[in-house]
């Protein structure tokens, strides 16, 4: 199945893949990206596939927001910013709340947004060279939509340091801290390594996946809506200042 | 015993009673927490020790010879107070470990952002062996760590090295050896420090509210170990450890 071709949702057996489809923009976060990605999760609710592999066509996996929308100088929208981030926090949402386990085959870069989008994730996977992190703050910008999956995915202590720090790292530091599940030695190798672990997901009994992934979510507070929706209108007021547009407008003309 | 300098918007704290591991007294602490709240308005703060190790915790010998229980009273109090004010102080606090940070010098991690650690570093909460617990810190750990890895570390009066911490989580950076730690530690301080001011302070101030301690939990844990203080056990084992 085909959705916008900005997201491609593919279904084999019991394995669904979607992929993000602008390599020429490292698969940033655009309005239609991300209309594409709601699309192709919301049709993920009637599927049969119990497992969910989520990676990116080209070399980056995603790079993160689409920083040209949110530059208010470059799209006259001062409103794009808000919009983006509610939508990414919709989205990761119900990336979460699926029935179908969900694993990340980050084949490049992810960054900010693209590596919280790793963290909404059941198991991540990845390869040695691979770009990982939270460059937010170098930027002037407050990861806050996408904190709530870090501190679940690694741990209040470890997720504070990565995002205070800021900066990426490569795939063997995120396989290290607890960011990536398993680590291919490159690209070629990611391939394989993903094939592999979503069969070996897609073996369990799809009830037994869906009622455990549900009750983590439930023992864990992925469910707690209302504060992933507050960390995205925070990044959005940060985003909003005259500080981090500044920053951003340097960033995006370099 | 406390040394504060500021460096334009970098906040340099470091313990200093070198001949005695840098071990806290009661005074000491005032003198830390002080620190800690003149902080305010820097971007980063960088804690470490002087001499050959980050902290060895409490002066025992201090406590030991204050049956009363006063002194240790005023240091897990003391303790408690500069862990909560490097938690909501609005820069990030970035701690350098070389040596050893043992029982409260552990204890002082939990309000730290970013901790680095010499590979060859032991860190860990020996503290039961003395008849006191590390309820203390409790609630910062839990707020940072895997449950189960604080469980088995307040319980255990095994110490762990500095790349066994990082694979636990109690550690954020790693440096071969304890002569690198305080450049490393200086190095990011200076790199958040100048960072634009308002995402990398509201991402912190997030932080603490995702990853919230309560000024109840958090008393609830020093009134834990306090519960202990001046008693039997205490007493006793303390007097065996110098007498």
């Amino acid at each position: 199945m085909m959705m916008t071709d900005a997201v491609l949702l593919e279904t084999e057996g019991l394995i669904a893949t979607l992929t993000i489809n602008r390599p020429d923009a490292r698969n940033a976060m655009s309005v239609e990206i991300l209309e594409g990605m709601h699309e192709a999760v919301d049709s993920l609710r009637d599927s049969e596939a119990s497992v969910l592999v989520i990676t990116g066509a080209g070399r980056a996996f995603s790079a993160g927001m689409d920083l040209k929308a949110v530059l208010i100088e470059l799209s006259g929208d001062a409103t794009m910013g808000e919009r983006l981030l509610r939508s990414l926090a919709e989205l990761t949402l119900k990336i979460r709340a699926l029935d179908q386990v969900t694993i990340a085959s980050v084949n490049g870069a992810a960054i900010g947004g693209g590596c919280g989008l790793t963290c909404v994730c059941d198991v991540t996977i990845s390869h040695a060279d691979a770009k990982l992190g939270f460059p937010e703050v170098d930027l002037g910008l407050c990861p806050a939509v996408i904190a709530p999956w870090v501190v679940k995915k690694l741990g209040g202590g470890v997720a504070r340091a990565a995002m205070l720090r800021g900066g990426v790292m490569d795939g063997r530091e995120a396989h290290a801290i607890g960011l990536v599940d398993w680590l291919a030695e490159d690209r070629e190798g990611l391939v394989s390594l993903t094939r592999s672990v979503a069969e070996r997901l897609a073996s369990g009994g799809p009830k037994a996946l869906s009622t455990t992934k549900s009750l983590l979510n439930e023992l864990d507070g992925s469910l707690d809506s209302a504060l992933v929706l507050k960390g995205a209108a925070l990044s959005a007021r940060v985003l909003a200042t005259p500080e981090a547009q500044a920053q951003l407008g340097s960033f995006v003309k370099r | 015993m406390i040394q504060h300098e500021t460096q334009g918007d970098l906040s340099v704290i470091t313990l200093d009673r070198a001949q005695k591991r840098n071990a806290m007294l009661p005074e000491m602490l005032e003198g830390l927490l002080a620190a800690i709240e003149a902080s305010g308005d820097a971007r980063a703060v960088v804690l470490v020790g002087a001499g050959k190790t980050f902290c060895a915790g409490f002066d025992l010998k201090a406590c030991a010879a204050d049956p009363s229980g006063e002194t240790m009273r005023a240091l897990l109090s003391g303790l408690s107070s500069c862990v909560r004010a490097m938690r909501v102080c609005p820069a990030p606090v970035v701690l350098g470990v070389h040596g050893a940070a043992v029982a409260g010098g552990c204890a002082l991690l939990g309000g730290a952002d970013v901790v680095v650690a010499a590979r060859d570093a032991k860190l860990g909460y020996p503290v039961v062996k003395i008849g006191v617990s590390p309820a203390v810190s409790s609630p910062f750990m839990l707020a940072s760590m895997t449950p189960g890895v604080v469980r088995s570390r307040l319980v255990d009066t095994e110490l762990v090295d500095g790349a066994r911490a990082f694979e636990l989580g109690m550690v954020h950076a790693l440096v071969d050896t304890a002569d690198e730690v305080h450049a490393h530690a200086m190095e990011l301080g200076r790199s958040i420090a100048q960072k634009p001011g308002v995402g990398c302070l509201t991402t912190k101030r997030w932080l603490n509210e995702i990853c919230e301690v309560t000024d109840s939990t958090s008393q609830q844990g020093l009134d834990a170990s306090l519960s202990l203080t001046g008693g039997e056990e205490e007493r006793a084992r303390l007097a065996a450890l110098w007498g």
